[in-house]
């Protein structure tokens, strides 16, 4: 059950890109956005889950907000703030129980190739070769092999595999795995990337140089990327635009519009990472989620 | 020539790789806790062949001290031979040149028969290969069942994977076969011969028919639990790659269940080849269940021992088969 998109509204995201904070009131609604250039956008969305003898649980409500066309949207939260349901309702993996979620002003329904996915490690095609795996979309949607093999050689290259194009996946490193992943999902040509959590399961040295690729790929090609992450550090760095979601139910609780990533190219990454603009940001989204955390434990007791 | 040597020397290699594992020794030889380290049990060659070689030494010492005198089957053979060249040697002349012979007993005469000797299984064996057993070569009755296994289950696969996919796949399915899997599921394959003699007589039909339902719940349950292992991260990420639910089910599905409907395949190779010597001992007039439960009518127990030598080192076979053709067909196995 789909509620019809709503009005437009003010325009306040684009008003506050100076502003490093903005604080989201939902219920009044005050914070939909609807612009020209929008590429995606969400109204209303909220997902409630039937739990069988027990109250339904709204794991996401009114969640509206709009992106731009080659933005990059960080989503963190504690645990359970249904972060992962709201990038599997964008994936089309989900349907919301109320609200309507649209790309480029054409109502999401089911995955579609418009809308690529990077999952957590594990979800690549260990039958496959690597370039098999890089050639999978193009090839499903009916890709001559002339086309494919160009697009493959391509990709490869952009995310550093040149040479690995023969090798089964499962001689991969985990960090270069990923990298497939990652060219899978551009061979497709996507609008809009969405990350689950690429990098959750790499090493500290490995994430940090994965960092790098996602940005990289995000300035070179423009796409809109949503990734979801449960690293402060990571949501951050990588965040042209950061939401912090907070659970129960799993809402925007707070977004900011951020500067690292656009510089993160051009500055160290070690460096910018250890600059007091970035420490105290830190800092401040540390507090707020270790907040949300105290709060759920107190529920949890009973207090 | 140079490389005629290499790929002997590879042979050699490849053949002496169980004496002395590369690496694994050694790590194993710098280990202080052995004793509950499953990774420091390794085999032991050596131990492996005494422990062949006693068994077969226990077998000749038993036949030696219970059986007839060495040589006095052999000896008793000859001199009918030389008495009647064209004539068989029959057992009664056996029993008269027992009887002739003080050193003789009579029980050992039935041991002779009850208990044979390995040499007398080696002969056996290159008297059913020559002469056969009722008609048939050892071969011949050898091909006879592994002929009947590999349609019935054959059989089994073709119908059972596309089932235990939709039931993967489908509630409709799922809900309308799992009655049926579970019920029948837990009877002994066994348990419908007397059935399937009666409806399709002794013939081919009716073994093939119970070999086929000996393989098809276990290929149902293996293909079912195949799609079930899937990660549905792979699924879904088909699905934003663009691919249809056809082509989901062909490039993903199928590739990923691979490995669990291949050690079904494995499993019911080895149920069929069970059930079926059992069948063939009910009724049959060929293969090697049926040879065993006739020699033994006959009290030829050589060539019974022959009949279970085969049977089990085919049952081996049948697995090596299987275990190179995994290895060859999905080398990704447990790599997701």
């Amino acid at each position: 059950m789909a509620l019809p998109q709503s009005p437009p509204v003010t325009d306040d995201l684009c008003q506050c890109l100076n502003a490093s904070v903005l604080r989201f009131d939902n219920r009044e609604g005050a914070s939909r956005v609807n612009n020209e250039a929008a590429n995606l956008s969400l109204s209303g969305v909220g997902m409630v889950y039937d739990v069988p003898n027990g109250e339904p649980v709204a794991a996401l409500e009114d969640i509206s907000f709009s992106l731009n066309q080659g933005r990059l949207l960080t989503l963190l939260g504690p645990s359970g703030c249904g972060k992962t349901t709201l990038l599997n309702i964008l994936a089309g993996f989900l349907a919301p129980t109320s609200g309507t979620v649209t790309l480029g002003g054409s109502q999401i329904q089911g995955p579609s190739q418009e809308r690529g996915m990077v999952f957590q490690q594990g979800a690549l095609f260990e039958w496959l070769k690597v370039s098999d795996n890089i050639s999978f979309g193009p090839r499903m949607n009916g890709q001559k092999s002339a086309v494919t093999k160009r697009i493959v050689d391509e990709l490869l290259g952009t995310v550093g595999l040149s040479g690995f194009g023969d090798k089964r996946v499962y001689e991969l490193s985990g960090g270069m795995q990923q990298r497939v992943a990652l060219a899978r999902c551009l061979a497709n040509d996507p609008k809009i990337i969405l990350m689950d959590e690429p990098l959750g399961a790499l090493d500290a040295l490995t994430r940090e140089k994965m960092q790098g690729l996602v940005l990289e790929l995000w300035q070179n090609t423009g796409k809109t990327v949503v990734l979801v992450t449960h690293s402060v550090e990571e949501a951050l760095y990588l965040g042209d635009q950061l939401f912090v979601m907070a659970p129960r139910p799993g809402r925007l609780e707070r977004t900011y519009e951020l500067p690292f990533a656009k510089v993160g190219l051009s500055v160290a990454p070690r460096e910018l990472k250890a600059s007091p603009e970035f420490i105290e940001k830190r800092e401040e989204v540390l507090s707020l989620i270790w907040e949300m955390e105290e709060q759920i434990m107190g529920h949890e007791d009973g207090r | 020539m140079r490389g005629l040597t290499e790929r002997c020397y590879s042979v050699v290699r490849s053949l002496t790789r169980p004496l002395r594992r590369s690496g694994e020794g050694l790590t194993n030889q710098r280990k202080t806790v052995t004793f509950g380290d499953g990774s420091a049990v390794s085999s032991k060659v050596l131990i492996s062949a005494a422990s062949v070689l006693v068994l077969l030494a226990i077998w000749w010492a038993a036949t030696y001290k219970w059986g007839l005198p060495s040589g006095f089957a052999e000896q008793a053979e000859q001199a009918e031979r030389i008495e009647n060249p064209q004539g068989r040697f029959s057992e009664t002349k056996l029993v008269r040149a027992c009887e002739a012979d003080p050193q003789c007993s009579y029980s050992q005469l039935l041991n002779h028969r009850t208990l044979p000797s390995p040499l007398n299984v080696l002969k056996a064996v290159t008297e059913l290969a020559s002469d056969g057993w009722r008609q048939n070569t050892l071969q011949a009755h050898t091909w006879a069942s592994l002929e009947r296994v590999l349609i019935g289950l054959a059989l089994g696969v073709l119908v059972g994977v596309p089932v235990g996919l939709a039931m993967g796949l489908s509630s409709f399915w799922k809900s309308l076969f799992d009655p049926i899997v579970e019920g029948f599921r837990p009877i002994p394959p066994l348990a419908f011969v007397p059935l399937l003699i009666i409806w399709f007589g002794i013939g081919e039909t009716s073994k093939i028919t119970l070999l086929f339902f000996a393989a098809l719940w276990i290929m149902i349950i293996g293909a079912r639990s195949g799609v079930l292992s899937v990660k549905l991260s792979k699924v879904h990420a088909a699905y934003s790659l663009g691919a249809s639910k056809p082509q989901v089910l062909a490039r993903v599905i199928l590739p990923n269940a691979l490995p669990e409907i291949l050690t079904a395949v494995r499993v019911s190779l080895g149920v069929c080849w069970g059930t079926l010597v059992a069948a063939e001992i009910v009724a049959a007039t060929e293969g090697l269940g049926f040879m065993i439960w006739d020699a033994q009518k006959k009290l030829r127990m050589d060539v019974v021992v022959v009949g279970i030598i085969v049977i089990g080192l085919m049952g081996v076979l049948l697995d090596l088969v299987m275990r190179k053709l995994e290895s060859w067909l999905i080398p990704w196995r447990g790599k997701g």
